[in-house]
């Protein structure tokens, strides 16, 4: 059975919200952001304004240059959260709701009973008429399309009013909706990637879609035939609700697959310290210690074990997933990805020892290294050993949750 | 080899051998049980290695013989035979022993009993006579607090101590320390010092019994090894090597609060507590509130909450003389402590939230329990 995905965007969310407390401001070319004398960028801007060129995160100072008579309202963030509680509230008519950011949110209505563009015009509707607040959708049979349809739809209204606009892409024939948008409407796609496809003659998505995974794989690497099944318009992503930290953990993709040992472990060093760190961050601790191992094949291994209590301390994380290591790692093989993760989370408690107490000590040092990290960034301390190895190994791609 | 056993003794002595066979061994005569004549009784053997087991039964002996059987298949088929007469025949060109009970006949393969390791014999004149229920005791109040981290192997086992006629035992896991003292019948010349795996001594503790036998513990000299032997049952142990951490300088000497309670009355609460608190690290938050004049007592409250399952919060009568404290402990290890008590009251008494507490029965001084507090940040 296909998927009803819609994709829901406040239009120029932070102006609206404006609006709504002076209607005077209403089709007049305005901008919410910081003044242009104290280096502000503009955080979202009227319809109106961006008929003269004035986009967000523009300097306030062009955004002036563009539209001399450029209305700027200062940004009162307290009351924007508010009003998309409402919102978001409003639309919640099942629980399969993802909320990006204050402005977008994912639904699926695959279970609600009815045609995908009334649901999508009751929505909109009911956004219209309880928070007075302009919105557009986008429908599909997954998250990449309907995101992607919303997008256009938006663009393909050009006025001084907000789109308020509705697109639904009908199931089986996403490939020939998104076979003449231009490549980077599809998201990893950045100028980048777009010029290295460019230079091959690949420009709309469609040309994309037509390429062979190996020469796409040559000019991009691994991440090159997952583009094809996008440019297809496949997207089998489920929707992701909202839920409280359950684990943290973060892992590596190795630029080259490694398989020297000495290497492995320093970026299960590092990890761990990480791990740690985002655990300290949130008054966390957990029990159970995770690592993550993909081999050059893609297949991958998880393996945990569980300590006796909680712990968030580097250096706690680090013995219990070299250990893990250890015993997993046959020797000598590569590794494409590694991780490090801690579940079973709770309160930072701990218990105390009769003899030593390189526990406290250990959080001490941690509790001064995490203070200096936040004041001066994360190279500003860090174990010899990795000072001395830093020019030895690569800088690989970094990804937590 | 023909002999012939009683099924209930024969069932009994196999539960308690079996307890100390490796069941994935590489060296596959560990997996079995030695089936052997010796001296009018019937002994049957089992090692991992670390910890031997031996029983002997009465028997009616007709020809001499040994063998090595697997220990499950013989564990399995000897639980569910009748209570009847089993008569043993082994049939030494193929190594098999034929196994008879009432209407039954079973054929076991074995392994030539000449693989079997050889098992220590004590010196039975130089060992240490222990009262069996005295002994059981100790082990029971202290073995429990020795930790299963392997990664500690000193840890993982009981320092026994014997200067004349007194015997110490501890056991620690780092976090806890069980101390009991007692004397023993007859003082020794030379003191001894061993630390032997706790395992070990919890086996031991479960399979001798509680009547007026004596034990008797030797160190066989230059073997490491401690064995117990009593007339019909003997435990060898491997003993671990190492220095067992000292533990007379953490004993506090002295404590701002003095808190006496029921014994039953704090398990109760403790064993409540725990059903919250087992999810969230076993923290129990104990408030120690001293009497303010005769007509309010003074209590103890023991709290736990927990994330998803909720709270708990118990009032436990107490006389308490001192400050006021809030200090929290692992509450599974005050349950344990508490379970080897036996006397109706306790004390507990405190410090601070970070300092160590000490448990002990009133009116013992023999047995001495310290806890290190948990640390809430």
């Amino acid at each position: 059975m296909n998927r009803k995905i819609l994709h829901l965007d406040l239009d120029a969310f932070f102006c609206a919200v404006e609006e709504l407390h002076d209607p005077s401001l209403k089709g007049k070319a305005f901008a919410v952001g910081g003044r242009a004398d104290q280096r502000g960028v503009v955080a979202s801007c009227s319809y109106a304004a961006r008929m003269f060129g004035v986009r967000s995160a523009m300097p306030m100072s062009r955004a002036k240059q563009l539209c001399p008579d450029l209305i700027v309202v200062s940004s009162r963030h307290g009351n924007y959260s508010e009003v998309s509680k409402k919102v978001m509230k409003a639309i919640e008519i099942t629980p399969f709701i993802e909320k990006i950011s204050i402005d977008e949110a994912f639904i699926d209505v695959t279970g609600v009973g009815e045609p995908i563009e009334k649901v999508a015009r009751d929505l909109q509707h009911k956004v219209n008429t309880q928070c007075q607040l302009p919105i557009s959708i986008g429908g599909a049979t997954n998250k990449l399309v309907a995101k992607i349809a919303n997008d256009w739809g938006k663009s393909q209204k050009r006025s001084t009013e907000p789109p308020n606009a509705i697109t639904i892409i009908s199931p089986g024939v996403e490939a020939k909706f998104l076979a003449p948008l231009p490549v980077q409407s599809l998201w990893g796609i950045g100028p980048k990637t777009a010029g290295k496809l460019a230079a091959i003659g690949i420009t709309t998505i469609g040309d994309l879609a037509k390429t062979s995974p190996a020469s796409l794989e040559a000019l991009l690497g691994r991440f090159g035939p997952e583009l094809i099944d996008r440019a297809k318009g496949i997207d089998n992503r489920p929707i992701e609700m909202e839920h409280e930290t359950k684990s943290i953990s973060n892992e590596v993709t190795f630029a080259k697959d490694v398989n020297d040992k000495e290497h492995l472990l320093e970026t299960l060093r590092g990890l761990s310290e990480k791990v740690g760190g985002r655990l300290r961050k949130e008054s966390l601790a957990g029990s159970t210690i995770q690592i993550k191992m993909r081999w050059a094949d893609f297949s991958t291994n998880t393996r945990q074990t569980t300590l006796l209590s909680v712990t968030n301390l580097d250096q706690e994380i680090y013995s219990a997933a070299s250990a893990l290591f250890h015993e997993n790692w046959p020797k000598g093989k590569p590794v494409r990805l590694i991780g490090v993760g801690v579940s079973n989370l709770g309160p930072p408690v701990y218990q105390l020892n009769l003899w030593d107490d390189d526990h406290q000590k250990e959080e001490n040092l941690l509790h001064a290294v995490d203070e200096l990290r936040e004041r001066f960034g994360r190279d500003i301390i860090k174990r010899a050993g990795q000072v001395i190895r830093k020019e030895k190994f690569d800088k690989p791609e970094e990804s937590g949750e | 080899m023909k002999v012939n056993v009683k099924q209930q003794q024969l069932a009994h002595c196999v539960s308690m051998v079996s307890r100390a066979v490796s069941p994935r061994s590489t060296l596959p005569v560990l997996s079995n049980i030695l089936v052997k004549t010796d001296n009018g009784r019937l002994r049957l053997s089992a090692t991992n290695l670390e910890l031997g087991i031996t029983c002997w039964i009465g028997a009616r002996i007709e020809g001499e013989g040994a063998i090595t059987v697997p220990a499950r298949t013989f564990t399995d088929l000897v639980s569910n035979l009748p209570s009847d007469q089993v008569i043993f025949t082994l049939d030494n060109s193929t190594q098999t022993l034929n196994v008879r009970c009432g209407t039954s006949e079973t054929n076991i393969k074995g392994i030539d009993a000449e693989e079997f390791p050889p098992i220590p014999e004590p010196n039975l004149d130089e060992g240490v006579p222990l009262n069996v229920v005295n002994f059981k005791e100790m082990v029971q109040q202290v073995a429990f607090a020795a930790s299963t981290d392997e990664a500690r192997p000193v840890l993982t086992g009981v320092l026994l101590k014997i200067d004349g006629d007194r015997i110490t035992m501890a056991a620690t896991d780092g976090f806890r320390i069980s101390i009991r003292e007692d004397e023993i019948p007859n003082a020794v010349s030379r003191p001894i010092e061993a630390i032997i795996p706790a395992r070990a001594l919890v086996e031991l503790a479960r399979i001798i019994g509680g009547g007026d036998e004596t034990l008797i513990m030797t160190f066989p000299p230059d073997r490491g090894q401690v064995i117990f032997h009593m007339d019909d049952m003997e435990l060898a142990s491997q003993l671990i090597d190492g220095s067992f951490p000292d533990f007379r300088a953490i004993i506090p000497q002295s404590f701002k609060t003095h808190t006496l309670l029921s014994t039953s009355g704090l398990l109760k609460a403790c064993k409540q507590a725990e059903i919250i608190a087992r999810d969230s690290t076993n923290v129990a938050r104990l408030n120690i509130i001293p009497e303010t004049d005769e007509a309010k007592p003074g209590t103890l409250e023991i709290s736990a909450q927990s994330e998803q399952t909720g709270t708990s919060e118990v009032l436990v009568d107490a006389s308490v003389d001192g400050i006021p404290l809030l200090v929290a402990f692992n509450v599974r290890f005050l349950r344990e402590v508490l379970e080897v008590i036996k006397s109706d009251n306790v004390w507990l008494e405190t410090n601070a939230a970070n300092t160590p507490g000490l448990i002990h029965p009133q009116g013992d001084e023999h047995f001495k329990h310290i806890i290190m507090p948990m640390h809430i940040s």
